[in-house]
């Protein structure tokens, strides 16, 4: 159980920044989850943690020792790849053991570590196969494995549970918490799906373009992003956005209009510089959209229903609002029914949010200028 | 569906196809089987023209004795191997050693070195003659084993390396990364990653340098002069010169000279295990 602490790293690939003044401080038995979209640097920051890739400039302290200039064996880290990379012609034995067969450790002492991260994982009976004979959670729990026997100070994961079919990577992630809690080590996570970060991690870290974006608990980013990219990128299906422009100012409120909402008055946060006739962006979860009365709200038709079981993703065309960088291409306002409702495609609704639930986005950076909504644990 | 199975094809096509095919395969092997047929022959035959024909006693035994009773065939076979299996050895260590820098370490310059390896093989034999000779005689090598090993060790590395290294390279990137973060050094993951992982090209590169070394002829002759170091290949030529009538004990040294490189090929079959990498990755 270690800490581990990123003081400004910089990655230069030529005139590219991979990674941008990333500073971070991780806490003894922390499950870090780092997510961000494809090309966020958040594989290469788990891989210059490793050592596997230099830094152009920065300092890295793994359990209070500089290990920036160290060789990947010798910061005690141990890696979990994406695609496994197990030593194909070495049994299950053999390949936990590898890396303290490296270094050279007495055979029994390497023996009890094998045997024991094989019973930890469930492997006992497969230590004589090879890889080969394994299926791919097997594999990957062989891989996980081999992290386990080094007894490191920091476990790092690159995305380990993306090459599995969606039963077996539910499974996974509940085996992957309860190790985390049995060895009560710490990790760092690299993953891009949401699921994942949301119900694993102790901290969330959300990269983009090689920037750290906000850091904090699953809850305390999905319920308080610091600014549009956060809100945008958690939360499945996605917020909805809209523009609208400032009409009016009063302390601690601003009203904004939009073709379509109309003109209604969200609270500012203390300090939130705004001026009548800039436009900001509001934000509204698809769960805090409601289906209102004939007189309320807004008209929207119906493009596609999602009918999940116990609850229903409408997917529907709100005229005229006007909506900021929606993801489902065709239409532009999606809403998460906590029931089953009788709607179809084509049928015409009306919907409506309450603008506390809404956040406001506005700024050179698109920051958030809502005040902090109350977490709900 | 594409490619068509061949019994959809025409009929007169195929039975066209397998004419051609035997007619190739008979002309391909009747040289061999001259070869063979003569060394079982007796000189007596030889001498009456016989030469097709059934044979009318048969020397089979006494021409294969007497290659190496009659002839100095069995130095000259010893010295191939002395000069063959050293060649092959160094040629496989260095290439794999060099394969697996120019592979996984790129430096600065390593694509110019790895592009003089490549250029290295298409120097013609017949410009590097009087040069390798001379450097041959320079380092007082001229006319012994060792000028055959150094120059094959020399230039069959450039190709093997060439092999060896476009062959390490397709190995997966995360294997050597994972041995790298498990604390291995470069040593270790050449001896406990990567050679077990290359063994079937191994396999076939030492099967294609003992070929290629064990039935040169150009720089045999180039190289060496006394019978104490010949090798087969310049052996044989010599042993036409010497006994212009004796074409059964020739055939039959020419057999036995082909040997190695077959026992060579079934030595090393068991070493040619496809999907090896199975398993490392998912993919």
């Amino acid at each position: 159980m270690s800490s581990l602490q990123l003081r400004n790293i910089e990655k230069n690939y030529g005139n590219y920044h991979a990674l941008r003044g990333i500073n971070l401080d991780v806490a003894p038995g922390e499950f870090i989850v780092m997510v961000g979209p494809s090309g966020c640097g958040k594989s290469t920051l788990l891989k210059s943690i490793a050592g596997l890739e230099p830094i152009t400039s920065g300092t890295m302290i793994i359990n209070g020792r500089d290990v920036t200039r160290a060789e990947p064996g010798e910061r005690g880290i141990a890696m979990v790849f994406q695609s496994y990379a197990l030593y194909p012609h070495m049994s299950v034995a053999e390949n936990m053991g590898f890396g303290l067969r490296m270094a050279k450790r007495p055979k029994p002492e390497i023996d009890a570590a094998v045997a024991r991260a094989a019973k930890i994982l469930r492997l006992t009976d497969q230590l004589d196969k090879l890889p080969r004979q394994l299926s791919g959670g097997q594999r990957q729990r062989v891989a996980i494995g081999r992290a386990i026997t080094r007894a490191p100070e920091v476990f790092l994961f690159d995305e380990p549970l993306s090459n599995l079919d969606a039963a077996l990577r539910t499974q996974m992630r509940v085996e992957l918490s309860t190790l985390h809690a049995e060895l009560g080590a710490t990790m760092v996570y690299v993953t891009h799906d949401q699921v994942e970060a949301m119900t694993m991690a102790s901290r969330i870290v959300v990269l983009n373009q090689g920037r750290i974006e906000q850091v904090g608990s699953p809850l305390d980013l999905y319920r308080n992003p610091d600014n549009f990219f956060v809100a945008g990128f958690l939360g499945a299906p996605r917020m909805n956005f809209f523009e609208a422009s400032v009409v009016a100012l009063e302390e601690g409120w601003v009203r904004v209009s939009n073709p379509g909402a109309g003109v209604f008055s969200i609270a500012l946060r203390p300090g939130a510089r705004l001026e009548v006739g800039d436009t900001v962006k509001v934000g509204v979860r698809p769960e805090a959209f409601h289906l209102a009365e004939e007189d309320d709200g807004l008209a929207a038709s119906v493009r596609l229903v999602e009918h999940l079981g116990r609850e229903t993703i409408v997917y529907a065309d709100a005229t005229p609002l006007l909506s900021v960088g929606s993801d489902t291409g065709t239409s532009n306002v999606t809403i998460h029914l906590p029931d089953i409702v009788g709607l179809a495609a084509g049928a015409s609704i009306r919907i409506a949010f309450d603008p506390d639930q809404a956040y406001l986005f506005g700024g050179p950076d698109d920051q958030t200028l809502s005040p902090p909504k109350a977490s709900a644990i | 569906m594409y490619p068509r199975p061949i019994p959809q094809t025409a009929v007169g096509l195929r039975r066209a196809y397998m004419v051609l095919v035997i007619a190739i395969l008979v002309l391909w092997l009747a040289p061999l089987f001259a070869i063979l047929l003569t060394s079982a022959r007796s000189t007596s035959d030889i001498a009456a023209g016989n030469l097709w024909g059934w044979p009318t006693q048969f020397g089979l035994i006494d021409n294969y004795v007497g290659v190496f009773t009659q002839t100095p065939m069995a130095r000259f076979f010893a010295n191939s191997l002395l000069i063959t299996v050293p060649a092959v050895v160094f040629v496989l260590a260095l290439s794999t050693l060099a394969g697996f820098v120019l592979s996984k370490y790129p430096f600065r310059g390593s694509m110019l070195v790895f592009a003089i390896f490549i250029g290295g093989n298409f120097l013609p034999a017949q410009i590097m003659m009087i040069p390798v000779r001379d450097l041959m005689v320079r380092l007082g090598l001229y006319d012994t084993t060792w000028a055959l090993i150094v120059f094959h060790t020399a230039f069959q590395t450039g190709f093997a390396t060439l092999f060896m290294r476009n062959f390490i390279a397709a190995l997966p990137k995360e294997l050597f990364e994972a041995a790298r973060a498990e604390g291995a050094s470069p040593t270790q993951i050449l001896i406990h990653v990567v050679l077990p992982l290359v063994r079937p090209a191994l396999a076939a590169l030492a099967i294609l340098l003992f070929t290629f070394i064990w039935n040169d002829y150009f720089w045999a002759v180039v190289l060496t002069l006394s019978d104490t170091v010949k090798p087969v290949t310049a052996g044989l030529a010599n042993l036409r010169g010497q006994y212009v009538s004796a074409w059964n004990v020739i055939s039959a040294a020419t057999v036995i000279v082909a040997v190695p490189p077959v026992a060579m090929f079934f030595l090393m079959q068991r070493h040619f295990i496809a999907g090896l990498t199975m398993g490392a990755v998912k993919g």
